[in-house]
């Protein structure tokens, strides 16, 4: 009589155990993340063209921002060993990238992902964990203060406190003020989808939405290191900052005679809400064709 | 244990507070929204969703532990940075009058057994000297004559903290001869400098006092060499432009070259981050290269308006041609005690603009 209780106890014990540890994160649900990933080719927005800010949906504040940006700013001796933002890079798939979990060993609970990109060293870390959000008082990094929870089998992570950054590398920022989300999701196992939700009410004037499928699974992968100094010297004049005044951009994609690779209208590439959409692709027909063919060093790709 | 991790950075809430700072984490998460807001010139569109953030708009103050010694004190007004150890406590800034006593609590709640010392200042705004009188009575400078000397004359035979600024802070707060100051005589600077620096040695720690003009001829920059963080106070505002009183001696360049002073003390960590951390007069903690993104704005912003002056503008011209239209959404006011308008208005004058 009594063992059988005792064995009904353990039961409802086990019972109970399953069902609070269902609430948990699991080591399971990292398979969905966890690994090298090889960055695929992919298709790049735009032209390509420095100063080509189509498909992003840039407010007249931020439209403002990045003509403003110089290519010399690169060369500020604080901003040289600026990464690329997190974000940037899930999007761009320029690099390789590493995700490990970590954790809690007695638990065996997952607390966090931790997250690292060869192209200029970048780190971040998804707290699995619950924890709470630094008040808005708080330092804010290149990678900021990630969470993460799960949507069925998709990884959803929520980053605030960001530092400004670029959304392409001549001159479009989202602000510090933006708020990021990634959308992982794993497909046919060996391949990893990112969608790129950024909500920025300084720069944009509609949250810019990119989805891609940029990594391979690929285990025998060696990540990198990307050691950097700050500049002691560089071509930037110490305490100067290098800028265009309104209406005097240099950057190819900003001069409305300049041709791009696919004729992009100088309209199209000024950005805004509307390019982002594929009907605008039909409003643009048109529009009037620049017809300067720019120099080679104008369309890097980048 | 309230814990917070953002890129290497471990915000750590212990002893006594862990509490206190863990329930405001959640109860100021949750009040948050409906919290008033200074008028910005725009508002956070409804897409532009954001997970609820703790901010310091509920009337309390609220410690953010920096490093070591160092502690960040927002929400009553100006930011406040304490230092606490074996020497006692050092306040760089006291806030605005209102919330001096809360400011004392939580200084308290820091150091229980910590005398307040010094205090500094950084300038002589109401946000950043308000609590200068109740907080330097509240402590006491130890002083090189017993009270009992014959040689010690009363002013000197007071119970209270040294208050150090530059000179110039003083001759505002003390007011021209013939004149009523607003501020009491025991809130005014009683250890000014008129050098370079003043340099002391507190908690362990060498203390760095250096003469930075910024909004005013007469703002300091402190600097804690071991704990390696700088206050900058008023030099730095997170929150909008920053003011520039042109009748003291400030000048948006004098803003420029601050920040460029501030840029060359500090050190980044790999990755343009982290490393030597700064504490601005308002809004979040920095490092090095938020402040060159403040150098940046005020570079970028000058120099337009520079060009309009160049190309003959009036100030209405110029403002009409919007030189802050990208950093609006971001600092501009419309309202408030230092707006957008009187931003352009100060930088135009101080670059000579008629």
């Amino acid at each position: 009589m009594r063992s059988a209780q005792g064995e009904s106890l353990k039961r409802i014990g086990l019972l109970l155990a399953l069902v609070a540890l269902s609430g948990l994160p699991t080591l399971a649900q990292t398979d969905v993340i966890t690994g090298m990933w090889r960055p695929l080719a992919r298709n790049e927005d735009g032209s390509g063209m420095d100063g080509d800010y189509a498909g992003l949906p840039l407010s007249p504040a931020g439209r403002l921002r990045a003509q403003s940006w110089a290519p010399e700013n690169f060369d500020v001796p604080e901003m040289v060993c600026r990464p690329h933002s997190w974000d940037f890079s899930i999007e761009a798939g320029a690099a390789q990238m590493r995700m490990t979990p970590e954790i809690d060993d007695p638990t065996q609970t997952l607390i966090a992902y931790q997250g690292r990109l060869s192209m200029r060293e970048q780190e971040t870390t998804i707290w699995m964990d619950g924890r709470p959000r630094p008040p808005d008082y708080a330092i804010h990094t290149w990678s900021g203060f990630a969470t993460g929870e799960w949507d069925g089998d998709v990884l959803v992570e929520t980053i605030t406190h960001l530092k400004e950054n670029y959304m392409r590398r001549w001159g479009p920022m989202r602000s510090d003020d933006a708020t990021v989300r990634i959308r992982y999701k794993r497909l046919n196992n060996n391949y990893l989808r990112a969608t790129v939700i950024v909500y920025d009410p300084v720069y944009f004037a509609e949250p810019y939405i990119r989805t891609s499928l940029i990594w391979m699974l690929d285990p025998n992968l060696v990540l990198p290191p990307y050691p950097c100094e700050e500049a002691t010297e560089s071509v930037v004049e110490h305490g100067t900052v290098p800028h265009y005044l309104p209406g005097k951009s240099l950057l190819p994609a900003q001069d409305p005679k300049e041709n791009d690779q696919f004729g992009t209208p100088y309209d199209a590439r000024l950005g805004g809400p509307e390019t982002m959409y594929p009907e605008y692709i039909k409003k643009m027909q048109p529009f009037p064709r620049p017809n300067v063919k720019a120099g080679p060093a104008a369309e890097r790709g980048q | 244990m309230s814990t917070w991790k953002v890129s290497g950075i471990r915000c750590q809430v212990s002893g006594g507070l862990r509490l206190q700072v863990s329930v405001l984490v959640l109860a100021v998460g949750a009040l948050v929204i409906g919290a008033p807001r200074v008028e910005t010139q725009s508002t956070r569109p409804a897409w532009a969703w954001k997970p609820a953030l703790s901010s310091a708009n509920d009337g309390q103050v609220h410690i953010l532990p920096v490093r070591g010694r160092i502690s960040m004190l927002v929400g009553a007004g100006g930011n406040i940075t304490v230092s606490s150890g074996s020497d006692g406590v050092m306040v760089v800034d006291t806030g605005t009058a209102a919330m001096t006593d809360k400011v004392l609590a939580t200084i308290k709640s820091i150091a229980p057994r910590g005398v307040i010392r010094y205090v500094v200042n950084t300038s002589e705004r109401d946000e950043f000297v308000g609590g200068n009188e109740k907080i330097a009575l509240a402590g006491n400078t130890i002083r090189f004559r017993v009270a009992t000397d014959p040689r010690v004359s009363d002013a000197l035979n007071k119970d209270r903290a040294s208050i150090i600024s530059f000179v110039s802070v003083l001759e505002r707060m003390s007011a021209p001869t013939g004149q009523v100051s607003r501020h009491p005589e025991d809130a005014w600077p009683d250890d000014t400098y008129s050098s370079a620096q003043k340099k002391l040695y507190f908690n362990d720690e060498p203390v760095l006092i250096m003469h930075v003009p910024a909004n005013t001829d007469g703002n300091s920059v402190v600097h804690f060499r071991l704990d390696d963080v700088v206050s900058v106070g008023d030099l730095i505002d997170m929150t909008n432009y920053p003011f520039i009183d042109v009748k003291a001696g400030g000048s948006i360049n004098e803003i420029v070259e601050g920040l460029n002073r501030v840029l060359d003390t500090t050190v980044p960590d790999t990755k343009s981050e982290l490393g030597t951390l700064v504490i601005p007069g308002r809004g979040r903690l920095l490092d090095q290269s938020d402040v060159a993104y403040y150098r940046e704005m005020i570079a970028i912003i000058r120099d337009r308006i520079q060009d309009g002056i160049k190309r003959g503008r009036t100030l209405a011209q110029i403002k009409a041609e919007k030189p802050t239209l990208d950093y609006d959404p971001r600092f501009g006011h419309t309202s408030g005690s230092w707006t957008t308008d009187m931003f352009i208005d100060a930088a135009y004058r101080s670059l000579g603009g008629k």
